[in-house]
């Protein structure tokens, strides 16, 4: 991995974000978060995905309200992520079901819309490089996925979730666990990568997946790539 | 300007004050209980309708049987003894059914009846043995008791069965005598009484057995109706003091927020002093865990939980209560040590807190993080690991945050 991963995928130009909300008010303070950032840039703003899109086609990264309109959007949600597009939905409606079928539905990332500038900034920095971002309330909703076909993960990667969604801080969790922040946040990712073979496949969660083999954060045989999901996603007990 | 806040806050909520104390209170906590039990009272109640409806049934028909047998089968049995083929095989038939009956009737109104075909074979061996034991001159008299009796010792074998089982009883019944008339000739005026003694044969038990089967299904269907009402009214009574409770929250929450906000928007307030801000992040919390939080499905842990942490809010303190999952029931012990530990640790707490619950069918955790502080640890356990019965206990203190953690594990 290179110095600077994001820098690494857009050469030298910042991350080009585009943010769909319809609440003027809440673009104005997500673009402001943003700008905090030298390495972001937001290219275009809307409340409709299409129309903000037209406007820059290029953005690596899409900020997208989840509710339009007092719509849910999940089937524009995936329409986006099956083309491609990387996706940070960031909502209000934080309830668990939600966020796994956001996830489902191919986003990079979920961002609870209390979670503050720095979770933001980071989830967006680490989608333009098809990176997981894990905020506490996403580490929260797949610690407690109660599906029965959920991906499996391992004892540690359960814990770190946990802890990470108790205490919103990697050095404690890793003060805890005995291990270094590193390693916390390793687990969380590989948790998160696990995901990627949960709901209907699209190209982000390719993309999300083939970046983390490429960092060595999982091996193809840990998720079931060779074999048939079933053998290999059961459930923790 | 804090205590200003917390006091008007105090007295807005005091309505609604008791309502909110740590301790389960008899108003709320009753709330939970219509909704949990509902489902069982729904299931409950139209069965033992229908349990009742069908002991009535199943005394009488046991009566019916038996006092006929008694009552008119065995005086017309000892009357014409000296005038059967074989008086012996009359006898000992009528005898064997009569302990047959009395031992089926017994285990049938002790809800365990004797197993249907078997009984069924014994009646039906004794009902062919006694038509060629009762010869031609008692063929169609009251002394060839099969007849009339046997009918009713079907009923009682078939009973909470379908109703085709015992057509094909009577039916066979039917063939058997219809074999012992042929047997003695073809006597037209024969075949006529043996029309009219089959329609009686069939009817009379036929109609008994419809019958209850009818009664207990609609006493099943009615209770079943009424349990449902009762579980939607109870529903709706709890949802609309949900409403209610959350709509005093809003006129509450928004009026703190609304205070704030008026203040910054008139510039009274300036948003650089950091009791503003904490104004603003109390107010914040608020809202958060207004929309957030719900009692759709009460559970006794997290209204512990909640009302612990409306507590800890009303005394100012800027608080966020994050549930995922379903607790499973928990008896109180588990849920008091699961619980307490934290609510003593909130009590303590100052600046913010965070309080989450994670919860399995086989796992409950629950956890408060809280800043650490310089001050001295007077009210605090003591820091590490320990087991408390089912439920570890964790407690510890890294400089950045003082982490509190309960967990129970099935």
């Amino acid at each position: 991995m290179g110095a600077d991963p994001v820098a690494e995928m857009t050469g030298d130009r910042p991350v080009g974000v585009a943010i769909v909300d319809d609440h003027p008010v809440v673009v104005e303070g997500v673009r402001a978060w943003l700008a905090t950032e030298p390495r972001l840039t937001v290219l275009s703003t809307g409340d409709d995905p299409d129309a903000v899109l037209r406007a820059a086609p290029d953005a690596d990264v899409v900020l997208l309200d989840l509710r339009l309109h007092g719509r849910m959007v999940l089937d524009k949600l995936a329409e986006l992520s099956a083309t491609g597009r990387r996706v940070v939905v960031y909502s209000e409606h934080t309830d668990p079901e939600t966020m796994l079928a956001a996830l489902d539905a191919g986003a990079v990332a979920f961002l609870a819309k209390h979670e503050g500038r720095e979770h933001c900034v980071a989830t967006v920095l680490a989608a333009a490089s098809d990176r997981p971002y894990v905020p506490p309330a996403l580490a929260g909703a797949i610690v407690g996925d109660p599906r029965p076909d959920r991906p499996m993960l391992s004892d540690k990667e359960r814990e770190a979730l946990l802890l990470w969604f108790q205490s919103m801080s990697k050095a404690s969790v890793a003060r805890r666990m005995r291990i270094s922040e590193h390693t916390v946040k390793q687990y969380v990712d590989r948790a998160r990568i696990k995901y990627t073979r949960a709901g209907r496949p699209a190209a982000t969660k390719a993309a999300l997946l083939a970046r983390a083999i490429e960092d060595g954060l999982v091996r193809p045989e840990e998720i079931g790539i060779y074999r048939s999901q079933a053998t290999h996603d059961r459930p923790t007990p | 300007m804090s205590a200003d806040l917390g006091a008007s806050t105090d007295r807005t909520a005091a309505p609604g004050a008791s309502a909110r104390a740590p301790e389960p209170q008899p108003g709320r906590a009753s709330v939970p209980a219509p909704r949990g039990s509902a489902p069982t009272a729904a299931l409950a109640a139209p069965a033992a309708v229908a349990h009742a409806s069908d002991r009535g049934a199943r005394i009488a028909s046991v009566a019916i049987a038996l006092a006929w047998h008694v009552a008119i089968g065995l005086p017309a049995v000892l009357g014409a003894r000296a005038e059967f083929a074989a008086p012996a095989v009359v006898l000992g038939g009528w005898l064997l059914v009569a302990v047959a009956g009395v031992v089926a009737g017994v285990r049938l109104l002790r809800g365990a009846p004797l197993p249907p075909w078997p009984l069924a074979g014994l009646l039906l061996a004794v009902d062919a043995a006694v038509f060629a034991a009762a010869g031609e001159r008692q063929l169609f008299a009251a002394a060839n008791w099969v007849w009339s009796t046997l009918g009713w010792f079907f009923v009682l074998a078939m009973w909470g069965r379908r109703v085709t089982g015992l057509v094909a009883l009577l039916t066979t019944h039917a063939l058997i005598a219809l074999v012992a008339v042929l047997g003695h000739g073809h006597d037209p005026a024969d075949l006529a009484r043996y029309a009219m003694y089959v329609y009686g044969t069939f009817s009379l038990p036929v109609a008994v057995f419809v019958g209850s089967t009818t009664i207990v299904g609609l006493a099943r269907e009615r209770a079943a109706a009424a349990a449902t009402m009762h579980a939607i009214a109870a529903e709706r009574d709890a949802a609309e003091q949900g409403l209610r409770e959350r709509r005093d929250r809003l006129v509450l929450v928004g009026a703190a927020a609304g205070r704030v906000l008026g203040e910054l928007a008139a510039g009274r307030a300036d948003p650089d002093d950091p009791e503003v801000q904490r104004r603003c992040v109390l107010a914040a919390a608020r809202l958060r865990r207004l929309i957030a939080e719900s009692d759709d499905v009460p559970d006794p842990l997290l209204h512990e939980l909640r009302a612990a942490a409306d507590l800890a809010e009303r005394n100012g303190l800027p608080i966020d209560l994050v549930t995922i999952g379903d607790p499973p029931p928990l008896p109180v012990e588990i849920r008091r040590r699961l619980a307490d530990p934290l609510t003593g640790i909130l009590a303590d707490a100052r600046g913010w807190a965070r309080l989450t619950v994670v919860s399995g069918p086989d796992e409950v955790v629950v956890s408060l993080v809280t800043p650490d502080r310089e001050a001295p640890e007077a009210t605090g356990p003591p820091p590490g690991e320990h087991d408390d019965g089912p439920v570890q206990h964790l407690y510890e203190r890294d400089g950045d945050i003082r982490w509190a953690q309960t967990r129970w594990r099935r």
